[in-house]
């Protein structure tokens, strides 16, 4: 089931120099820490000159949509997936 | 005339992704992966599935059907809203990939691509070589779950054929000396551009097989079954000649919507065509041009349709312009007391902005142009909708984002638009 969240939330990203990647490794969401296995897409979206960055992410029970405003520098969770049919 | 097959080594690629809209929604979750997924324009039972998995696909579930049909044949089935950007980020990224190999790559949809090697040297390398590496490439640099059937052949369509013989993932090619055993393969519709309706005309012509259509006389073909130039086209078409490699310009912008909650209430179908109006003439305005004609399109909710076009004395730019014009067009129609389930408008008689003459004086009109630009500006800068005509107040949600189906003229916007890495 995918769920629509909305909320501003805590992420711990790693840069890499050598492969000039920043990668999102963990979340805290509501007082809960979940960590990232698999990053499954990183893609970018335009809202007027402002960037966002998406990152779609997942462990082995949840998937998660994270979106990285490169104006504020806020991480916002969108969307939360359990990957089963509602 | 007898015409040979062609016997030109193939240089023509078809690239076509696999279940595309499902696909991608795999590959950004994982946890969706090896499960029947349906991207479906609204997830409720009425919705048209746009794009199922190849999981969904062997439980029968097509483009087309509605939700609820799907999960009749799969009861499991997780149904997806559609996601644009990220669909178009893929395109982006498969587009710039192509152009590594070949500068003559043409889009024909959001997900296919046509390379053409015909101009350039291959060093050495079979083009099979090369649709082995981009598939490689695809999966190692744009995501593990995507796949793509590639084609390989003479012409635009042969390779589209062999691209659809084998999916997913498939790689094949036609050549004049496999031809006849691929034409043995499939049927006539199978052929692209061959409907239900083209096959029951060669069928009452005796052709009832791809083989029986490319034994065809040119004659028969031009003269009697499509009573046309077209007959020459299909004539050299299957015979591997290329014949599709033209490059049509922009003719017209147009927007369509398909209501959620059908409606005759006029106030509420004027917001809607407000809205398209606004996005449609944003697309005109960011390429240049102005407009001269409107045409409206409707279909009711008992599948009965209705259109009418017109064309004005001045050309319209504005989306206030384009508006009031849409209005006109649209009140012309009869049964006003019928809902409406889909609306469609679009505009034409396009002239480059650059060459229509400006006024001496300024004028009401070209206060209210530099207004609009000046809110096109704004919306640029701060994202779509955020100034909007007051008619359309509190409808940012309505008519969605979508992606058109084929839509090649549509991926103009996306390039212009694109964000470079």
């Amino acid at each position: 089931m995918n769920e629509k969240i909305n909320e501003k939330v805590s992420v711990v990203t790693v840069f890499d120099r050598e492969k000039r990647t920043v990668t999102p490794r963990k979340i805290k969401w509501q007082g809960r820490l979940y960590t990232i296995e698999k990053i499954g897409y990183h893609h970018k979206v335009k809202q007027g000159k402002k960037l966002l960055h998406i990152f779609s992410v997942c462990n082995n029970s949840l998937a998660f949509k994270l979106e990285f405003d490169t104006e504020t520098l806020f991480w916002t969770l969108t969307e939360v997936s359990d990957g089963l049919a509602s | 005339m007898d015409l040979p097959l062609n016997r030109n080594e193939p240089r023509v690629m078809h690239i076509d992704m696999n279940s595309c809209f499902a696909t991608a929604e795999q590959q950004a979750n994982p946890l969706l992966r090896g499960k029947p997924v349906a991207v479906a324009a609204y997830t409720t039972g009425n919705g048209c599935v746009v794009a199922p998995s190849v999981e969904a696909k062997r439980y029968g579930i097509r483009v087309g059907m509605n939700v609820r049909e799907a999960r009749f044949l799969c009861r499991d089935i997780i149904v997806l809203p559609p996601d644009p950007p990220k669909y178009r980020d893929i395109h982006l990224k498969f587009s710039r990939l192509f152009r590594e190999y070949s500068p003559d790559v043409f889009p024909k949809s959001i997900d296919e691509a046509v390379l053409d090697f015909t101009s350039m040297p291959l060093q050495n390398k079979s083009l099979e070589d090369v649709g082995s590496q981009i598939k490689k490439r695809i999966k190692k640099e744009i995501g593990d779950w995507i796949t793509v059937s590639v084609g390989i052949s003479t012409n635009r369509f042969l390779s589209k054929l062999a691209a659809s013989l084998k999916k997913p993932d498939g790689l094949e090619t036609v050549t004049w000396q496999n031809l006849e055993n691929v034409y043995r393969q499939v049927t006539l519709v199978d052929l692209c551009g061959i409907n239900t309706r083209y096959q029951a005309r060669l069928n009452a012509h005796g052709i009832f097989t791809p083989l029986d259509f490319l034994k065809s006389p040119r004659d028969l073909l031009v003269k009697q079954v499509f009573r046309s130039i077209v007959g020459h086209y299909w004539y050299l078409r299957l015979r591997g000649w290329e014949i599709d490699a033209v490059e049509f310009g922009r003719k017209s912008f147009g927007q369509s919507y398909a209501l959620g909650q059908f409606t005759s209430d006029k106030k509420e179908l004027a917001r809607l065509l407000m809205k398209l109006t606004e996005k449609m003439g944003r697309r005109l305005r960011r390429h240049g041009y102005t407009a001269s004609g409107i045409h409206v399109s409707v279909i009711y909710t008992d599948y009965t349709h209705w259109h009418q076009g017109a064309t004005f004395s001045t050309e319209m730019y504005t989306t206030g312009e384009l508006f009031k014009k849409v209005m006109l067009v649209f009140n012309r129609r009869p049964n006003q007391a019928k809902k409406v389930a889909k609306l469609a408008v679009s505009c034409f008689g396009l002239a480059e902005k650059k060459f229509v003459q400006e006024e001496l004086f300024r004028t009401e009109k070209t206060r209210q142009r530099d207004a609009t630009d000046a809110a096109d500006k704004i919306n640029d800068r701060f994202g779509e909708f955020v100034i909007t005509p007051a008619l359309m107040l509190g409808m940012d949600k309505l008519v969605l984002d979508r992606i058109a189906f084929g839509g090649v003229k549509e991926l103009e916007d996306l390039y212009t638009n694109s964000i470079t890495t």
